[in-house]
């Protein structure tokens, strides 16, 4: 790298391997093995980035690959024709907030290896969670498990060699209703496939599918004949998996440094959370405090390094309702006067590592276990298990469907109501949180989802809540 | 790289692979390519990078089982794990009650889509044409964020059932978000030939827009009637392809067309077809199982008329043949129809404007997503360029909205619609639409 010009390089190989079984109404349904392997390399060359990677996994593609990257850069630093007579603004070279070069090896600590699990054995699971899901309307029973095993050298010409094996697993059920033009579907543990995490299989084993399956089934059926959700301002409870998802869109993208500073415009938008907002903003109420945190056990954005060799740490996001922190990397946290907070990953060998979310936790309150809040909370609504989710290209107006909704009636369940909504703007929203449960209900869940870059990357990242209450809340929209 | 070459080699190891399997059937699907990518933004670039890539798919069936296992290299270490995968997955799974065999060979027309000089386009080259984009910023006094994509690549099928096919192409997308001060424009360009896009024309095009949005006013939420310019009708094409014209849907129940073939599922302006043999999209020639593409209408004049196939599930749904709409076998969706087109009419853009009392113009939409599938509801946000319009004119911007609509039921209410269409990102052919009365029930600060 240093031959080809670069002041900064570094190499990540990289194997994955990801494994998905779907099951329906009793029989497996599509069962398939991913296996991907090659290396990227990254340089900056006249202060610019270059990238290039290849799946050729031999010694004789190093040089080629490191000269594409060198060209690329090279293509960045200068001023393109068209701008050249336009007095180009000066390109400020890249500079890179300092880390210690670290060597070491991390693996997700876990107790069962997935890929491990014969096949067998995962079909007779899911197999039967569908088998238990009934009902005169269910015309799909479903379940669900994912494994992915990312096995990864890096090493950077500042010295860093690190290797790494982080093992994410999950899984889930869902039942579909369908009469009379309508359609519900109820999820447990969570929708879109379940629930993730870093670990090994007894984190599946644990969901207990089976058990959960006839109430499951049961809860589609009643939607059907529910009536839809009230339209109005209400006091709203959320439940964790919501909440993951509320806390993803509404804090977890708007924190994204290189998006504050534009990189993300054209594609999926920028962030009302601007740098001048740093340390000064009021992003909610008092009882809304949030972290970046990649060391938290079972996070699927827990690992020993980001994909610059940044150690994990936990960074402070919202104290007290404060904005105090993004996530950043080496190029983008010195725009802000500070040190990367290792949030760089990439969803394979064959992609550059962008800023993601790692574990964007909202921490637990003191408002004890979910049913101490519903206790607590004479008159709203209870929402839970996403359905849908949008929000715009600054983040501040969202709008977010949930699959089940409960009237919360003296402090009491009541009527189940479906095609649940509710919308509103960022601070506003989290502004009006008044209780956040206990570390007693705080869990963490996992989004093996969450799309950003292009190319276009998938990352799967965790979030740590615990349900909350927010007050008058615009709810019901409908078309 | 020569494509027939590759197009050879691919056949080859492909059926090389094939003949070594022990399974009943064994289909091999390989892809190889790379992409480049140049990205922008305020005026300068911050991400360039290029890949090359290898996708190997491999479906195997013994004894009706059924087994699936994907590899990056065509290398013979991996190819064969990929088979050995694919073998005990089939072992594991249970027998395909109608499983139909793997679908027999058809002839693949041949489509030039390749393009030797988009193949060849140097990051230079990529740089200069963001530059030309960010020049025409710059005479705006705007900044301009956008990326410059080239990716060319070769898919080849082959089969034991005897499908030998194989395809290439090249595909150059370029788009651009132009900021000037807090007003935002968007425009972009998609084309097999690089020699096709402007990068000035689409710089100009976003930048004219982002001057003339700033300064945008609050308007309330409501219903409005509204034009739709192609990247917006192309977003809710893309959404239809999704939850409406997926032959598995479809045959679940979950599609709003299910059980009403046949049937008015809007309105008698509407027709949408799906051709990825058209050369006014990005051409395919051939599908993950090697089938041959083919024009499918999906619903013409209002009424639904078909759905997206691959073999098994054509035969499922009793059609002789697949609609050549097949996925990756290792994607569980199986088959959408990706090339979607959607008549024109006999207005412009400009008279569509012209014609309206009162109303938005809107140039895009984002976050698009799903809250009722059977129903067709979406919501999203409008982006870069929202206006409204009074007495046939273009009265000034106005702050972003959120739209929560069925969108099958507003199509039912179009009263105008362009002659022109234009190629969006999808890719998809849409032309400039007006709607009457669509729903907005939010507002946001932007």
């Amino acid at each position: 790298m240093r031959q080809a010009g670069a002041s900064y390089g570094d190499i990540r190989i990289r194997e994955d391997r990801k494994e998905h079984v779907n099951v329906q109404n009793g029989r497996p349904e599509h069962i398939a093995v991913d296996r991907s392997a090659g290396f990227g390399v990254r340089v900056i060359v006249d202060g610019a980035w270059g990238f290039f990677g290849t799946h050729r996994l031999e010694e004789s593609a190093l040089e080629p690959a490191v000269r594409q990257a060198a060209a690329i850069a090279r293509a960045s630093a200068r001023p393109p024709q068209a701008t050249r007579a336009a007095r180009a603004r000066a390109r400020e070279p890249v500079v890179l907030a300092p880390v210690e070069p670290a060597r070491g090896f991390y693996e997700t600590p876990h107790e069962v290896d997935p890929f491990q699990v014969p096949l067998e054995e995962k079909l007779a699971l899911l197999e039967a969670a569908t088998r238990a899901m009934r009902g005169p309307n269910l015309k799909l029973a479903q379940a669900f498990a994912s494994s992915y095993l990312a096995h990864q050298h890096f090493a950077s010409t500042e010295g860093a060699r690190l290797e790494q094996r982080i093992l994410q697993c999950g899984g889930g059920i869902a039942a579909t209703a369908i009469a009379g033009g309508d359609m519900q579907v109820r999820s447990y543990p969570n929708s879109f496939r379940g629930n993730f995490a870093t670990g090994g299989w007894e984190f599946v084993r644990a969901m207990r599918l089976g058990e959960e399956a006839p109430r499951v089934a049961d809860e589609a059926e009643a939607l059907l004949a529910a009536p839809p959700c009230p339209q109005g301002r209400r006091t709203i409870v959320l439940d964790g998996g919501q909440l993951a998802l509320q806390v993803h869109e509404s804090c977890g993208h708007p924190i994204e440094l290189d998006r504050v500073l534009g990189m993300e415009l054209s594609y999926a938008g920028d962030s009302f959370l601007t740098t001048d907002k740093l340390g000064a903003f009021q992003y909610g109420s008092p009882a809304v405090n949030i972290v970046a945190d990649t060391t938290v056990r079972g996070g699927l954005g827990t690992f020993g390094w980001d994909d610059e060799g940044v150690p994990a740490q936990r960074t402070p996001i919202v104290e007290a309702g404060r904005f105090v922190g993004y996530l950043t990397s080496r190029e983008t946290a010195p725009a802000v006067g500070r040190t990367s907070s290792g949030a760089m990953r990439a969803s394979g060998w064959h992609r550059i590592p962008l800023i993601r979310m790692t574990n964007v936790n909202l921490l637990p309150g003191s408002a004890g276990r979910l049913e101490d809040l519903l206790a607590a909370t004479d008159d709203g609504l209870y929402l839970a298990t996403n359905k849908s989710w949008s929000i715009d290209n600054k983040r501040l107006n969202f709008q977010f469907g949930t699959e089940m909704c409960r009237e919360i009636k003296g402090g009491k369940f009541g009527a189940i109501y479906k095609n649940a909504t509710y919308t509103g703007l960022t601070p506003e929203f989290w502004g009006s949180c008044d209780a956040v449960c206990g570390p007693e209900a705080w869990q963490l869940w996992g989004t093996p989802n969450c799309g950003k870059g292009e190319p276009s990357q998938t990352a799967r990242v965790g979030h740590g809540t615990a349900p909350a209450r927010f007050q008058s809340v615009q709810v019901g929209v409908r078309a | 790289m020569n494509p027939a070459e590759r197009e050879a080699r691919l056949l080859e190891v492909g059926s090389d692979l094939v003949r070594r399997s022990p399974a009943d059937e064994t289909e091999v699907a390989l892809s190889e390519g790379t992409s480049l990518l140049t990205r922008f933004s305020r005026n300068l670039i911050h991400q360039n990078v290029g890949t090359e890539e290898v996708w190997a798919g491999v479906r195997v069936v013994t004894a009706k089982r059924v087994g699936v296992a994907t590899a990056s290299s065509l290398r013979e270490e991996a190819l064969r794990g990929a088979l050995e995968e694919a073998m005990a997955i089939a072992k594991a799974s249970e027998p395909v009650a109608d499983w139909p065999g793997l679908p027999p060979p058809r002839p693949v027309e041949k489509i030039a889509s390749y393009d030797a000089a988009t193949a060849e386009m140097s990051a230079d080259v990529r740089a200069d044409l963001a530059g030309e984009i960010i020049a025409a910023a710059r005479a705006k006094r705007a900044e301009a964020a956008g990326a410059v994509e080239i990716e060319e690549s070769t898919l080849a099928v082959i089969s034991s059932r005897g499908v030998a096919a194989a395809h290439s192409h090249t595909r150059v997308q370029v788009h651009t978000v132009v900021t000037c001060e807090d007003g935002s424009g968007y425009a972009e360009g998609l084309s097999t030939h690089a020699a096709d896009l402007k990068g000035r024309a689409i710089g100009r095009r976003a930048a004219a827009k982002a001057a003339e949005s700033r300064r945008p006013r609050a308007i309330e939420p409501g219903r409005y009637d509204v034009i739709l310019e192609p990247p917006a009708v192309g977003e809710w094409l893309e959404y239809l392809s999704y939850i409406a014209f997926s032959g598995k849907n479809f045959a679940e129940g979950r599609s709003p067309l299910s059980g009403k073939l046949g049937e008015r599922v809007t309105g008698p302006d509407v027709t949408i077809w799906d051709n990825a043999l058209s050369p006014r999209t990005i051409p395919q020639a051939l599908d993950y199982e090697g089938m041959p593409k083919e024009r499918l209408t999906l619903i013409s004049c209002g009424v639904a008329k078909a759905v997206g196939t691959n073999f098994h599930r054509a035969r499922r749904l009793r059609k002789r043949r697949s609609s050549g709409s097949a996925l990756p076998s290792s994607v569980s969706y199986e088959c959408l129809p990706l090339h979607l087109f959607m008549k024109g009419g006999t207005s412009s853009a400009e008279r569509l404007v012209k014609d309206t009392k009162r109303g938005l113009l809107v140039t895009r939409f984002h976050y698009t997503n799903i809250l009722d599938p059977l129903k067709t509801v979406l919501t999203g946000m409008t982006r870069d360029g929202t206006f409204l319009v009074e007495n046939g004119e273009v009265v000034g911007p106005v702050r972003n909205l959120r739209y929560t609509e069925n969108v099958l039921e507003a199509l039912g209410r179009i009263d105008g619609l362009s002659r022109r269409v234009a190629l969006v990102r999808g890719p998809m052919v849409a032309p400039t639409v007006r709607i009457r009365q669509v729903q907005f029930t939010g507002a946001t600060e932007f």
